[in-house]
């Protein structure tokens, strides 16, 4: 079918363009490295149990940053998306007959790709510093965390559209970050703040995948956290989706 | 014969913070299989603007364009099938070699790996590109790019190529390069549709071309017809300053029944004459009478700047030289009076 082939095309395309440039591979692979190792210890301290062991340290830790990882790898798509606004690329794939929803997750696809190798760097790192793999439990999350980087990067995309230049967007984004990883508990627990940072945090979509990922490390399937998180994310993902499509419709470049 | 592109009384505005801009106000052609039309016009003219909107980028305010028999309004997928189009900017990937966009692009259009492969063996000896197709588009010179731009339109064989502004950028060799390759094309059969504010370029390769200002046509022909409307012959004065001689020389030149108009600023006359070569002595008889001294004199054939002058009281290189921008919202270039004109060679300020 067209829409695979294009999906397929764009995706292979992106990939290439990913990896024949060294320096993104380089910070890609060693942000979320450099997290691990310079936060386990402070994080040992933080929770106020030296004598803790790095394991039981990073089942708390570990889930965030991963979730971190793909908050990150979606919001930013858009910069890539500016890029090719203003190199003409996606003008030159506009006057194609190249479907348009193909256009959107070509890339979106090639990028979860890569958030997943990160990841699965970060957890085999984990690993060496003593956390424990709950096999079944990583295979799900792999899942949640992949929805929520497709949500977060056709939300990304999408705003690259409208905004159309980079001040602007960035602007965007970086006003999003902010409350996002706060209200999500990815570096602290949410349940040290207040009653209205616990509601608000339920408004945003990375808090649910925090929680739910801190459950599936330690195997626990059957928590609400877990359906909770597919409950909202699958939903929200495939209508972001479909919005983006959309503003990529419409686009006027 | 059915033309390949068709428009009635097409019409664009933009709404901006100081209300609504009409870009395109009106705009019919006709363009007929194998030819190479184009649309001559200064920056924010409306060039881009309906290009736009027949390659299907631009949602159309009204009147009707029939691309390669489909109504672009209607149908623009099936346009897109149909056009091949090359854009100011290009849009090649710089990381990826010429021969991997070129495949792409191809595959995109639904072309099979198989054709892609031949195809684009084709298009590499076409437009000289074999040579660095396996290279990074990044190492590319500008001409080396543009032709690479040309082939991504093309790959699909398409019925008519858009091209717009092909040459901008480019030095003039290259530019004569890449016109010979489009000659070519045109050749083997392809209909190609160019917007540019170069008046060499519209001369050097248009078969038919309209000239826009302000969003509408003000004249439509071959660059001969063209040409011909413009009647006679121009002369070029250049004065010594001083002592009013300017403005003596100006009246003095007004006066005489065989020059039809006078244009010009500063120390330069340009006076439209009906026989230039009987001009030239009677001018020179004249100013030397009067004791009004002469730096040079130049006697030239109509261009194409004439004809714009003509039809807008300003000269091209002038309106062209103000202002950037892909023309997309209607800019309108500053409109200077007929200043300096250096004929013949050279290319509207760039």
């Amino acid at each position: 079918m067209k829409i695979l082939t294009d999906t397929g095309l764009l995706y292979k395309r992106y990939m290439v363009q990913i990896l024949r440039n060294p320096i993104w591979l380089f910070v890609g692979f060693s942000t979320p490295i450099l997290y691990l190792v310079l936060f386990t210890p402070l994080l040992k301290r933080a929770i106020g149990i030296p004598s803790a062991t790095n394991g039981s340290t990073l089942e708390i830790f570990l889930p965030g940053i991963l979730a971190l990882l793909a908050y990150a790898s979606g919001s930013s798509m858009g910069f890539s998306t500016i890029f090719e606004l203003q190199s003409g690329f996606i003008e030159r794939l506009r006057v194609t007959p190249a479907s348009r929803f193909a256009i959107l997750m070509g890339p979106i696809l090639a990028g979860m790709a890569m958030m997943l190798t990160f990841d699965a760097c970060v957890v085999a790192v984990g690993v060496g510093f003593g956390y424990h793999v709950n096999w079944g439990g990583t295979a799900l999350l792999a899942l949640l965390l992949s929805l929520l980087a497709m949500l977060f990067a056709a939300f990304s995309v999408a705003m690259a559209l409208m905004t159309k230049e980079i001040s602007s967007f960035a602007a965007v984004i970086n006003g999003l970050n902010l409350p996002v990883l706060l209200l999500a508990g990815v570096l602290l627990p949410i349940s040290f703040g207040p009653l209205w940072m616990r509601v608000l945090a339920h408004f945003n979509p990375l808090y649910y995948l925090v929680q739910a990922s801190r459950a599936l490390a330690v195997g626990g399937f059957g928590t609400d956290a877990v359906w909770q998180a597919f409950a909202v994310l699958i939903p929200l993902a495939a209508l972001t989706i479909a919005w983006a499509t959309r503003v990529f419709r419409r686009a006027v470049a | 014969m059915e033309p390949v592109i068709s428009t009635t009384d097409l019409r664009k505005s933009f709404g901006t913070r100081h209300g609504a801009v009409e870009a395109v106000r009106g705009v019919s052609i006709d363009v007929q299989k194998g030819e190479i039309f184009g649309f001559l016009g200064p920056n924010g003219a409306g060039k881009t603007t309906t290009l736009r909107m027949l390659t299907t980028l631009l949602p159309i305010d009204s009147g009707t364009a029939i691309v390669a028999g489909v109504d672009v309004a209607r149908e623009p997928k099936k346009v897109r099938e149909r056009i091949g189009y090359v854009s100011q900017l290009g849009g090649t990937d710089e990381l990826a070699t010429g021969r991997e966009n070129i495949v792409l692009q191809g595959r995109l259009y639904g072309l099979d790996a198989a054709t892609v492969e031949a195809r684009a063996a084709t298009l590499m000896d076409l437009l000289d590109i074999s040579e660095f197709a396996d290279r990074r588009v990044k190492t590319y010179s500008g001409g080396q790019r543009r032709r690479l731009d040309v082939a991504l339109g093309i790959v699909h064989e398409p019925q008519v190529l858009f091209l717009d502004e092909p040459s901008t950028g480019l030095d003039p060799q290259n530019r004569a390069n890449l016109w010979e390759h489009i000659e070519t094309l045109r050749a083997a059969g392809s209909t190609i549709f160019l917007t540019t504010h170069y008046l060499e370029e519209a001369d050097a390769l248009c078969d038919r071309l309209v000239i826009m200002d302000h969003g509408q046509i003000v004249a439509a022909g071959s660059p001969r017809e063209l040409k011909k409307e413009v009647v006679g012959d121009s002369v070029v004065l250049s004065l010594h300053e001083g002592d009013g001689a300017l403005e003596r020389a100006r009246a003095l030149v007004a006066g005489q029944p065989y020059v039809r108009e006078l244009t010009g600023e500063g120390a330069e006359l340009r006076c439209y004459v009906e026989d230039g070569g009987s001009a030239l002595p009677a001018l020179l008889r004249l100013l030397d009478g009067e004791k009004i001294g002469l730096r040079s004199m130049q006697l030239s054939e109509p261009t194409l700047d004439d004809v714009f002058l003509r039809h807008t009281g300003r000269s091209l290189r002038d309106a062209g030289g103000a202002s950037g921008g892909s023309g997309g919202s209607g800019d309108r270039a500053g409109a200077g009076q007929g200043s300096r004109h250096s004929r013949g060679h050279g290319e509207a300020a760039a």
